[in-house]
């Protein structure tokens, strides 16, 4: 890693203040995703600023459950009011990573995680998200794991977190010291600038998400489809949520159209199949809950 | 033993104080370094838990004599952070760079090498240890953000003589092989076995919604929570095995008789 | 006293394993210790124009810069595998080492290698294999040239053709490749994980111009190898180099995406199998044949085709290699070289045969059964291919299996059994040992020094276990040294010879010990006593003997080879095509089983790689530029915990009184032979979908 500067603080305000003054400055939470990319070069800031403790807590609110930023992702995934009301987020969560990373990931930086892309990771190679202008490496090379919605030719990453696929199905609201955004606004599109990936400003802070209440408690589920059976990123995956009763027939119907905007890369056809089984699949285990 | 080496602080006496009076006089008297504190208590269990003392250990006699660890020179820390935390139940006290890890922080600077760099990434498991209660990466923890922090690692989980359950249980079902992956193995299972009195859930737990209870855990379960712990030696059969028995004293043994 | 030898001993070594004492070789606490990171060329072919070695010896804490200007004069044929020892500008494959930065420490070395800036004259360089293929030709290596016997041309009632591919795949054993590299004058001291202690001794001595007493090899404890740690690769000299350089023990450690293109790995194969037969299953020809790739200026080629050479009766025979030099890393040996990705092609194609002929496929294979080694005409010393699957299919509950695919689904998940048989070559390597006798307070204790090695295969147990009962003596009385090059000259824990090779050496150390300790008893004895008893009885405070052992001259006049079938049971979710081994059964022909307990491990860890073969395993070059898409950990899916079902492990009572004196053929490698193929079959059982690329992951089995 390059040599960093390691700053303590002890309120979201002074750290926004600090990451303002700064603009090579980082936010460290957990670390989990940041201190990997510090190692491979892909992140360099010259300082890290320690949010950890900063935004804890879980709890009930008027309209819904509060999930702090800094509360971690096994806190989160097992607290009773999540497992009762939002046994879907449980679920997703419990679907990444593995149990030493779920105790040290905390939930905004779960959010703030960054694509696995291998060309994004290797310094050597082209990677329009990590240096503007200079190509993308996937877009003709080994691009079996990427994206099949959205991309385009500047960037064909997909991003990994399994928790915020159960957040985009719940209605999630993020919340930072500025504002609260919806969860399906937070994070853009590549288009053509890859390289900004979600509506963050300089210095803002994640404080915390809402999860507005909710009828799917009874009936959800999230299934993950990889490589190997754990410990490994998703080919594809589903959070599915039932209200009302479905049938066979209205699964995959749902599931033709959840695909039909799908455009697949040269490696990656499979996964439009894949995707439809798979909502299907979820769709039943969901009601079968 | 080198005598011209730092002499202890009056404040890391203080804190060592505690812990083992008698030899406190010893290392004061003899000027060792502060962090030969921390192999002596490795070494000295060793002494008493290799009862098979293995012909190996002489190779590691010549030239360097163990529990010698250098101080670094002030150029070998860029940032320094000072930071103080317990390691298996010892306060300690070290001036990291920055970036040092926890893993090296172990390793390199306090002669705890039980805990093993497999990947340096967080992809393996090699270096799980327990923080706080709660297994982690060490390789993805920055010293820096240990302060106060209680640490247990391999080293810390038998007491003297005696091995930790856990420890039985993966010599009695061969959890192990090549042993490189298994302090964290063990590490990772000894947590494991809170998580589970806590009723923590996994991607392979049905009945989500229900209040959390303690489980016992099936085949199923286990492995499931313990795939952040690669093995490629590929003992992971035997991994199972070895928690189930330490979890419910069930225990399986393998049929050794010849099929025919 | 009853034997040791059979026993299902807990490891002796296991105590230390447990408790994190046990050392590796970054574990050695060397005094005033610099660090020294490897940074790599980024390009496939060509030559470096320039480094900039003198910003980055500006660096905090850079003790030195080691680049191809600076490194010293190596011999590049001294031993060392791969090449990449920094005497020259030139490129070979992308990924080749073209630097070394040394450091007070590890964070401060990373930095400065990461800051390396390297400018390169690039030429186009040999990247993409399938487009090379039309280019491939016969392999140099001698045992390589086509093996043809009769015509495997020849017209046949029944024909079956195919072609299997297997990826990319890498060793990736826990503990990266490492060193700490201690000089003391003109000698050195290597701290470094090695399967082969005799041959890393010679190999580092030859590179760096020293005579082999001048390098002593210390590895006790090995973080896993599987062949990679058998011959060994430039950073282990580098790593004298620097200490060297910097006059200072040195610690280098390769990082885990340093591991893809440093140690060899095992090359991407296509193999085609045409099989001829009669209605009745009766094999009438077999041509099995195999493209792959070897490094430009080296070659190494894995006998995928050497399995067909020995496992089944038929008169007309053809085993062939082409391959095509590439501008990647040197391939290497990678458990079970050749029969491990053999038997996954010709056991997928018996299984693809049988059911043309709609024959219960171990009913195939037990019709092809040879009495002698068809390649060469000698008796096999031991084979017991036929009780592996007769047994094996009984306890398996093989009946339950449905003849026609696709036909049981339980619980949303298409079920499936799989068979498939191989084999791995059985082979006893000189070695010496030599036991140190003492009596004292009444108890008489044995040290036996061998430079073997364990890298978890349990050769401390196995050498103790045989100690004891060559000399009378409780285990708690016997100490094992290895693992040092400093001990008697051992092979190495490779090729399956480790445990024929040291027990042997040492059984014969007791024995010579206790014929010495008769003869200076001078005493006649009607039950020949122990060596234990006999220092009992002469009052002898200490004895000390050595032998040196090899293979019984008789034994070639067999063909010697441990054997195996095994049996999967496979599900398949419907839904997403995510495969699951549920239940796997290996049986195993294997001569004496010294030690139950650590010969059941080996067993499932070879399985383990199986599965990881046939499910999971697969590395990715992006044939634009040569370099691993597959880069990290994250990227190479080796098997975890959840990928692996319940694995059972058996072995067959079998006394081979022809390969060694003590019967033992070895089972480090036999159990990843035939895995894949099992499992591959398994997964056509269940759903009708027969692959034959591997990893079966699940974009290829959405049915």
């Amino acid at each position: 890693m390059r040599p960093f500067k390691f700053t303590t603080t002890n309120s979201v305000a002074s750290a926004s203040t600090l990451a303002l003054q700064n603009k090579q400055a980082k936010f460290l939470a957990g670390g989990t995703n940041l201190i990997d990319l510090m190692k491979e070069d892909v992140e360099h800031p010259d300082e890290l600023i320690d949010i950890s403790q900063l935004s804890p807590g879980i709890k009930m609110q008027a309209g819904g459950l509060w999930l702090g930023a800094s509360a971690k992702n096994t806190e989160t995934a097992n607290h009773p009011l999540v497992r009762q009301h939002f046994p879907l987020l449980s679920q997703a969560i419990l679907a990444g990573a593995s149990a030493q990373i779920r105790n040290m990931a905390s939930n905004g930086g779960n959010l703030l995680q960054r694509t696995r892309c291998t060309y994004f990771y290797d310094v050597a190679m082209p990677c329009n998200k990590r240096e503007p202008g200079s190509g993308c490496g996937a877009l003709d090379g080994i691009n079996r794991m990427h994206a099949i919605f959205g991309w385009s030719n500047q960037c064909v990453a997909v991003y990994p977190s399994d928790m915020a696929v159960a957040l985009l199905a719940l209605n999630a609201k993020i919340h930072t010291d500025k504002r609260t955004i919806a969860i399906a606004d937070f994070h853009r599109l590549p288009g053509e600038h890859p390289e900004i990936e979600n509506l963050l400003q300089p210095g803002e802070v994640i404080t915390g998400i809402e999860l507005p209440n909710n009828a799917f408690a009874a009936h959800s589920a999230y299934v993950k489809v990889r490589d190997r059976h754990s410990y490994a990123f998703a080919l594809v995956s589903v959070a599915a949520g039932l209200q009302l009763q479905g049938t066979l027939a209205n699964f995959k119907a749902a599931a033709e159209l959840a695909l039909k905007d799908a455009r697949p890369l040269k490696h990656n056809a499979f996964k439009i199949e894949l995707g439809k089984r798979t909502i299907v699949a979820a769709l039943e285990q969901a009601l079968n809950a | 033993m080198d005598k011209d080496l730092t002499p202890l602080t009056d404040e890391e006496k203080r804190l060592f104080g505690d812990l083992m009076p008698d030899e406190l006089e010893e290392i004061i008297q003899t000027g060792l370094n502060r962090r030969h504190f921390m192999k002596l208590i490795g070494l000295a269990s060793a002494g008493l838990l290799a009862g098979h003392l293995l012909g190996a250990e002489r190779a590691f006699a010549r030239g360097v004599a163990l529990g010698e660890i250098d101080e670094l020179p002030a150029i070998a820390i860029e940032n320094g952070v000072n930071v103080s935390f317990k390691v298996n139940a010892n306060p300690t006290q070290v001036m990291v760079d920055s970036r040092m890890t926890l893993l090296d922080t172990l390793r390199e600077r306090l002669g705890l090498t039980g805990s093993k760099k497999g990947c340096d990434h967080g992809q393996c498991g090699a270096c799980t240890v327990i923080v706080d209660g709660q297994r982690v990466l060490s390789c993805l923890t920055l010293a820096a953000t240990c302060q106060n922090k209680n640490i247990l690692t391999i080293e810390g989980l038998a007491k003297g003589n005696e091995l930790n359950p856990m420890q039985e249980a993966f010599l009695k079902h061969d959890g192990f092989q090549c042993g490189f992956c298994t302090p964290g193995q063990i590490c990772s299972a000894v947590a494991l076995m809170k998580e589970a009195k806590e009723g923590q859930l996994s991607y392979a737990s049905r009945n989500v919604r229900k209040t959390a209870a303690p489980i016992i855990l099936s085949d199923d379960e286990i492995a499931e929570r313990m795939s952040g712990n690669i093995c490629r030696c590929g003992a992971y059969a035997n991994i199972v095995a070895a928690i189930k028995d330490a979890q419910t004293g069930q225990s399986v043994e393998p049929n050794w008789e010849y099929i025919a | 006293m009853e034997n040791q030898i059979g026993k299902a001993t807990d490891r002796i070594d296991g105590i230390l394993k447990v408790t994190g004492k046990a050392t590796y070789a970054t574990d050695y606490p060397a005094r005033n210790l610099a660090y020294a990171v490897i940074f790599k060329s980024t390009i496939a072919a060509g030559k470096i124009s320039a480094i900039n070695s003198a910003e980055l010896q500006k660096m905090p804490g850079v003790i030195t810069v080691i680049t191809h200007e600076n490194a010293p004069k190596l011999n590049v044929k001294g031993g060392l595998r791969g090449g990449a020892l920094l005497q020259g500008p030139e490129i070979l494959f992308y990924g080749q080492h073209i630097g070394i930065v040394v450091a007070e420490t590890f964070e401060q070395a990373t930095h400065a290698a990461k800051m390396a800036k390297v400018t390169y004259e690039k030429t186009d360089g040999k990247t993409d294999f399938e487009a090379l293929i039309p280019t491939a030709t016969t392999p140099k290596g001698r045992e390589m040239a086509d093996f043809i016997r009769g015509d495997s041309n020849a017209s046949a009632p029944v024909k079956f053709e195919a072609t299997y591919h297997t990826p990319i795949e890498h060793h990736h054993p826990m503990e990266p490749h490492s060193t700490v590299a201690v000089w003391e004058g003109d000698t050195v001291t290597l701290y470094n994980g090695s399967q082969v202690i005799n041959g890393a001794q010679t190999s580092a001595a030859g590179v760096l111009g020293l005579k082999p007493e001048q390098v002593r090899i210390i590895s006790p404890y090995i973080g896993g190898g599987f062949g990679s740690k058998g011959g060994q690769w430039a950073n282990l000299a580098l790593a004298a180099v620097a200490a060297k350089m910097a006059n200072r023990p040195v610690k280098l450690a390769l990082t885990r995406q340093q591991m893809f293109n440093s140690v060899g790995l095992r090359q991407q194969n296509f193999q085609k199998i045409s099989l001829g037969a009669q209605a009745d299953g009766t094999l009438i020809s077999l041509l099995h044949e195999t493209t792959t790739h070897t490094a430009i200026n080296d070659e190494y080629i894995e006998g995928c085709g050497e399995g067909a050479k020995v496992m089944y009766q038929t008169p007309n025979l053809k085993v062939a290699y082409k391959v095509v030099p590439m501008n990647l890393i040197l391939p290497t040996y990678t458990r079970g070289p050749g029969h491990s990705t053999g038997s996954f092609a010709l056991e997928s194609a018996m299984d693809e045969l049988a059911h043309q002929l709609n024959m219960d496929p171990i009913a195939l294979r037990l019709k092809n059964i040879p009495d002698k080694d068809p390649s060469s005409g000698k008796p096999f010393s031991s084979r017991a291919t036929v009780k592996c699957l007769t047994e094996g299919a009984k306890l398996f509950g093989w009946d339950k299996r449905q003849q026609q695919p696709g036909q049981l689904k339980i619980n949303n998940e298409w079920v499936g059994y799989g068979v498939a048989c191989a084999t791995y070559p059985a082979r006893q390597r000189p070695s010496s040992a030599s036991i140190k006798l003492t009596l004292a307070n009444n108890e008489v204790r044995a040290v036996v020094s061998i430079a073997a090695s364990d890298l978890g295969t349990g050769t401390f147990t196995i050498l103790t276990q045989t100690a004891a009962d060559g000399l009378g003596l409780p285990l708690a009385n016997v100490t094992v040294n290895l693992g040092d090059s400093a001990l008697p000259a051992a092979a190495g824990s490779v090729g399956s010879v480790g445990a024929a090779s040291f027990a042997n050496a040492v059984n014969d150390a007791c024995e010579q010990i206790t014929n010495e300790l008769v003869t200076k008893s001078g005493k006649q004895f009607f039950v020949r006593p122990t060596a234990a008893q006999l220092m009992q009885s002469e009052q002898l405070s200490s004895y000390e003997a050595k032998a040196d052992a090899k293979a019984p001259e008789a034994a070639a006049n067999y063909s010697s080879h441990s054997f195996n079938a095994n049996f999967c049971e496979i599900r398949v979710d419907a839904a997403t095509g995510m495969a699951r081994v549920a239940r796997f059964l290996a049986v195993t022909g294997a001569g004496k089983i010294l030690n139950p307990k650590t010969a059941r491990s080996q067993i499932i860890g070879g399985n383990t790689w199986g599965i990881g073969m046939a499910l999971t395993e697969e590395s990715l070059i992006d044939p634009r530029w040569g370099n691993f898409a597959t880069r990290s950990f994250a990227d190479y899916h080796v098997p975890v915990n959840k990928d692996v079902g319940q694995m059972e492990a058996r072995f067959i009572k079998e006394e081979d009184n022809f390969v060694n004196k003590m019967g033992i053929k070895g089972i480090g490698e036999v159990g990843i032979t035939g895995v894949a193929a099992a499992i591959a079959n398994a997964v056509f059982n269940a759903t009708g979908k027969r692959i034959r690329s591997l990893p079966i992951t699940p974009d290829k089995l959405l049915i």
